[in-house]
Parts: C-alpha cells; structure tokens; sequence
C-alpha cells in the first residue's frame, strides 16, 4: 500500500514519530507543522489521506478541514485532543471522517488510517452499477450522487453511508453495525460519528434535514433507509 | 420568625399582667379605703348628731314618762330630725312604734335584735342596714334618764353611689392603663428587636451564601456595639471564604494546567512509546528490559493523567450531559466485552431502552469493571441490570475480599488505595471519576461487601419519566411503559 499521507501536526516530536509509525506502516507521508503550510502542501500535491491536529497556530485545523472540503471528498482524519462532545462534533461537522484522540498508540492510528483508506479502494466490483433512491441517481463507480438532475457533492463517508443504507432499504441498520461497516470499528465506536453524518448526508440530500423522508431514524436503536 | 414573635408576646403579656395587677391593686385598695373613709365619716357624723340629739333636743322636749304614740307627735321632733335629712322610728314598747314615714312601718321588726337590746340597755348603737329598699345608716339609743328607744335612720345611698362611681372611674383608669401597656410594649418590642430581626435576616442572607449581608448600625446603644461586631465577624468570614475559594480555585487551576502541559508530551510519549513496544524483539536484552518498563509506565502515567484531567474537568463543572434513547443491554454488552470479557451478564430482557447519556454510562461501567479486576483479580465477576420503572440499577459485583466496612464510603474518595492488596495500574481515582459522572446523571454509586465475599458496587440511575421524548419521525419499534422501556431491535428480515 503505497497510500500518501499528509500529516499536519505541530508538536515536533509527535509529527515526527508518527511519520516514523505511517512509514514504517508502508505509507508515504509529508509533514505540516501548522495549518497554513498544511494547506498549501494539500494544494500543491496529490494525497489519499490528511490526518489533521485540530488545535494548530496560524490556521486550526477545523479551518483547515473546510478549506479542503471546498474541493475535494478526501477522507479527513482528526487528531483531536479531547474526546469532548463538542470537539469531535464540530470536528465532524468541518467535514472530518472520523477522529484519533490523543495520546494515540501508533498502530491505533495506522488502523483507522487503513480503514478510512480501505473504503476508498474498495468495491471495484461495483463497477458501472446506478442505483436510483427516490429522487436520487447514485452511480457507484464513479462516486457521485445527483438529485434531480444536479450533482450533490458528497464525502467519501457520506456516500458510503448512503449506499449502504439504500442497500438495505426499509432495514434499520443500527448505530454500531453502521460504525463496524462504515467506519471499520469492531466494537465500541463513537456513536456521534454516525448521528453527525446522517445529519451532513440530511442537510444534502433531503428536501426539508429537520423532517427527513429518505433516511429515518429508529429512535434508541439506528438508521434506515426509505423503501 | 416565630422566635421574635414569641419575645413580641412575651413582653406584651408581662407589660399588660404587670398593670393589669397594679390597677388591681390601686384599684381595689382606692376604692376599698374611700369606702371605709366615707362610712366611718358618715357613722361619726350620725353618732355625733345622735348622742347630741338624745342628750340635748329629746330632753328639751319634756316627753312625759312613759310617752305615747301622740306625746311624740306632738313634740314634732320628727320634723326637726327631717330637716337634717334623717327619718325618726320610735320604739314605745309596746309593739307599734312611731315611724316618721309610712314606708318605715314595719322595719322596726327587722332590725337585728343584737342592736335593739343594746339600745334597749342604754347604749348608743349602730347597724348598716337595708331599710324600705335603701341603704341606710341606723343608729339608736335612749334620752339621758330613760325614755324610749329612737333610732334615727339616714338614707347612705348617695354614699353607695360614691363607690360605684369611684369604682367605674378606677375600672376606666385600668382599662385606659392597659391599652397604653399594650401599646408601650408594641413599641418597645419594634425597638428592641428591629435590631434582632435585621441581624436575623443578614444571617439568613449569609447562610444562603451572600457573605456581603450586613447588619445596619442605627444606635450607639449596646445593640449598635453588637451590630459592629456583627459587621466584623461577617467581613473575617467573607474574607476568609474568599481567600480560601481562591486557593481552591488556584489549586485546582493548577491541576489542570499541570495535566494540561503535561498532555502534549505525554502524547508524543506514548506514540513513541508504542513504536518502541512493536520493536523490543530488536533491542539487545538489557534494553529491551528497560524498554519494556518504560512502555508501562508510560501506559500509567497516560492513565493518571487523563484522569486528572477528567477530573479537573467536572471540578471547572465543564461537564455536560448529552441524552440519547439508548438499549442498556447492548451498551452492558459491548463494556464488558471490551473491558472484562470474561465478566458475567445475563439479560433481564431483550432490550432495557432509557434516556441517558451512553458515554457517560460506558465510563462508570467500564471503570466499576477495571475496579472489579484490579481488585478481585481473576474471579468471577457478574453484572446485574434491574430496571425499576423510576429507574435502574447496574450493579458490578465481583468475589474479591472486599473492603472493610467503615471504609466502604471513602473508596469513591480521589486517591483512595484502601486496599494494599490492590496492584496494578490503579491510580486511585477510577472510582471518584465514576461517582462524579454517576452525579452528573442524577444517580449515584453505592457500594456494600456481598455475604459469602466479595464487593457489590451498584450504579443507582433515575430515570426522569416526566419529560419523555418525542415521538420517533418514523415507524417507532419502542414501547413506551413507565421509565423502563422494552424494545425489539431485530432488524427486518
């Protein structure tokens, strides 16, 4: 796997040991140590992946995360130094796909990075496959969902999120199976990943987010999708 | 303040019997002495003018002896009595006797027979009497040399009326005197106690924790001097409590500094550290040794800290509870596997659906878990879920020696080691974190030592039934009961 990784993290010690960790897990790694630079450095170079410290000097990296979403569905990996409702959440909101909360142990980090990454590479076999949802076209090769006629950019998540609740159409898919299918988490995961980004994937594809027609909650339990 | 009121009523009530009995007092003495004076004046009056009358004015008149009812008569001495307002009975001795008017007729009879023998022996004698329904002053006796018996009768009941009048007059006195005793007490009370319930009120102002209440200073009396010494002690006490809210504060800012510094290089530490740990097969023996230490302890000193942190948190009260519908069953679930697998837990139900705050829960659970294996290291260890319909209890319960009985409250105190035989990576403060977060969800933790050994530690969680969420936007699988509600979670087929 010769996945490229930008690292934008301001403490030295810790940019430069997971740099060692990402290499010596077979990545490619470039290194930011503030979130101007690390935008500049994204802007300037193809990458598969950004792992991004949220408190930085010059540009934080919540700043950082919506600059990148402006124009690209690459998966954003937080660090976060809290596990605090409202770092993760508005991390999430800024367009993350999931977080690492510090201290992290290096191969905690390598498998999420993996399991972000492995959702990019994955499903070749889809290829050519459209699935219509209501108003929805969602061509599964190319990774775009169009409303109406009208291109809805959607993350890498996001769209996961979305063809697998289509796939299991008036199923309810509870929390932690979706954070075990979409996010790689055997156990225990961060149930407010999901809850964020059913609301992001609301706000793009439903007519009216706050009273939802195509993906429902099933209160106490998950998600489904419409049938 | 019914104390006050009770002082208001007590200095009334002694004012009011204090006057009540010296007007009693006066009163009865006043009137009882006029009497006496008034009677006594009237008796010396009437014996005077009686003795006057038998030994000068009877003899003048040369009454034959013994005289009949017309020698009398014609003496007109009646009349000259009359004139000094006193009526005339004559007893002749012979059983009808002159009287000087008709109403007299037959009251002869009446008088004392104590009185009639006296006057019968010569002496001057006296009697109060009711004579044809008036008060009177009779008084008796025999002309010098003999004669028979007059008793002169004299109406007394302008003097009855002097008392009476005397006596309403005294009564009206009282009566006036008490309205001011009452009235005198209400305003002595005001004065008295304006002071006591002013500091009353400062004081009830501090205990609700306003430390700058003072109690206004509005005499130089003694109670003025106690209001400024009042005044003084409040503003030690401020101060006091302010310095030492200070300090609190300092000392706990301090910690979270402390904690707050330390998390950056503690971060690095343990990404390094865990580079170090993949690699211990390279290093040469005596370093990997070493390594391996230093890997460990960096894994204990990222607990302490991060518990010093969460801590430092609920003391900065930055905590906040976030509610979500949550099945208790699978959230017990997926804590026990993920931190004591081999813990035991046996569902009481398919699902246990309640409102609360799932991070929160995992933490207490998975710390009462680490607390089980720490503490009772490779025994069994169960969980027990009870849903109440006002609420649950998740009870850890596991068979290690468990803890002294006097000590059982103070293992939710931060750094309580009670237990010297507890080892591992404890740091004390897994317990104390627990409880805070049980607080913060309304519940609280207790813990008891099993029969037959061991430790039960049970989170005790209210569930708030009042405010039941809204209706799910969809198809809702849950049905509600009470608190507790049950729900099927098998997804469709």
């Amino acid at each position: 796997m010769d996945a490229r990784i930008l690292l934008v993290e301001d403490d030295p010690s810790i940019r430069e040991v997971t740099a060692i960790g990402l290499r010596g897990a077979g990545f490619t790694v470039t290194t930011a140590s503030d979130g101007r630079e690390g935008l500049d450095r994204f802007e300037a170079e193809p990458f598969d992946l950004v792992l991004l410290d949220v408190m930085l000097p010059r540009l934080d990296g919540l700043d950082v995360a919506r600059a990148i979403r402006r124009t690209s569905t690459i998966p954003i990996v937080m660090l976060t130094a809290r596990a605090d409702t409202i770092d993760v959440v508005v991390g999430l909101e800024a367009g993350a796909d999931d977080y690492v909360r510090k201290p992290f142990e290096v191969p905690e980090l390598v498998a999420r990075v993996r399991a972000a990454l492995r959702r990019v590479g994955q499903r070749p076999e889809d290829g050519g496959e459209h699935l219509r949802f209501g108003p929805l076209d969602i061509d599964i090769a190319g990774r775009t969902v169009a409303r109406d006629g009208e291109d809805v950019p959607l993350t890498r998540t996001e769209f996961d999120l979305l063809t697998e609740l289509i796939r299991h159409a008036g199923q309810v898919l509870a929390r932690d199976v979706l954070l075990d299918r979409i996010w790689g988490y055997d156990y225990l995961g961060d149930s407010r990943l999901v809850d964020v980004a059913v609301a992001r994937l609301r706000a793009k594809i439903e007519v009216d987010p706050a009273s939802p027609t195509l993906i429902l909650t099933v209160r106490g339990v998950g998600y489904k999708a419409a049938r | 303040m019914p104390v006050l009121r009770g002082v208001r009523a007590r200095l009334a009530a002694s004012l009011v019997a204090l006057v009540a009995l010296t007007a009693i007092v006066l009163g009865v003495g006043a009137s009882w002495f006029v009497d006496a004076t008034l009677h006594d004046r009237a008796l010396q009056d009437a014996a005077t003018q009686a003795r006057f009358d038998l030994s000068v004015v009877v003899p003048e008149r040369q009454l034959p002896v013994p005289a009949t009812l017309d020698d009398i008569v014609r003496s007109s001495l009646a009349d000259t009595f009359r004139q000094r307002g006193v009526e005339t009975i004559v007893d002749l001795g012979s059983g009808d006797p002159f009287v000087s008017r008709t109403e007299l007729v037959g009251a002869l009879d009446q008088f004392p027979a104590d009185l009639r023998d006296r006057v019968a022996r010569g002496d001057l004698a006296y009697a109060w009497l009711d004579v044809a329904g008036r008060p009177s002053l009779v008084v008796g006796g025999r002309a010098a040399g003999g004669g028979p018996s007059f008793y002169f009768v004299r109406d007394v009941s302008d003097l009855a009326a002097a008392v009476a009048q005397l006596r309403i007059a005294l009564a009206f006195g009282a009566v006036a005197l008490l309205l001011v005793a009452l009235l005198a007490s209400r305003v002595v009370a005001r004065g008295v106690l304006a002071p006591v319930e002013a500091a009353a009120r400062a004081a009830e102002r501090i205990e609700r924790g306003d430390l700058s209440a003072r109690v206004p200073v509005t005499s130089r009396d003694e109670f003025g001097a106690w209001a400024e010494r009042f005044n003084r002690m409040a503003a030690v006490l401020e101060e006091t409590i302010r310095r030492l809210e200070a300090a609190q504060t300092q000392n706990r800012r301090f910690v979270a500094d402390v904690s707050h510094e330390l998390r950056t290089p503690l971060a690095a530490l343990v990404a390094e550290a865990s580079i170090v740990g993949a690699h211990l097969d390279a290093l040469p023996a005596d370093s990997r040794r070493a390594a391996e230490l230093l890997v460990a302890d960096v894994g204990r000193l990222r607990g302490l800290v991060e518990e010093l942190m969460e801590l430092s948190r609920f003391d900065a009260a930055a905590e906040h509870v976030s509610l979500e519908r949550i099945d208790l069953v699978r959230l017990i679930q997926a804590v026990v596997a993920s931190r004591l697998s081999s813990a035991i837990f046996v569902p009481p139900a398919p699902a246990v659906i309640v409102d609360t705050d799932p991070r929160r829960l995992e933490r207490i659970l998975g710390n009462l878990l680490d607390n089980a294996r720490e503490h009772a290291p490779d025994a069994m260890v169960e969980v027990e879920l009870t849903p109440r319909d006002d609420a649950v209890t998740i009870a850890v319960l596991d068979r290690g020696p468990g803890v002294a009985d006097e000590a059982l409250d103070r293992i939710f105190e931060r750094f309580s080691k009670l237990d010297p035989s507890r080892h591992g990576g404890s740091s004390g403060l897994g317990l104390a974190i627990a409880a805070e977060h049980a607080a913060l969800l309304g519940g609280h933790l207790e813990a008891s030592n099993r029969a037959g050994g061991g430790l039960r530690i049970a989170l005790m969680l209210p569930l708030d039934v009042a405010e039941p969420l809204p209706l799910g936007d969809d198809t809702e699988t849950v049905r509600r009961d009470a608190g507790v509600r049950s729900a099927t979670t098998e997804p469709d087929p």
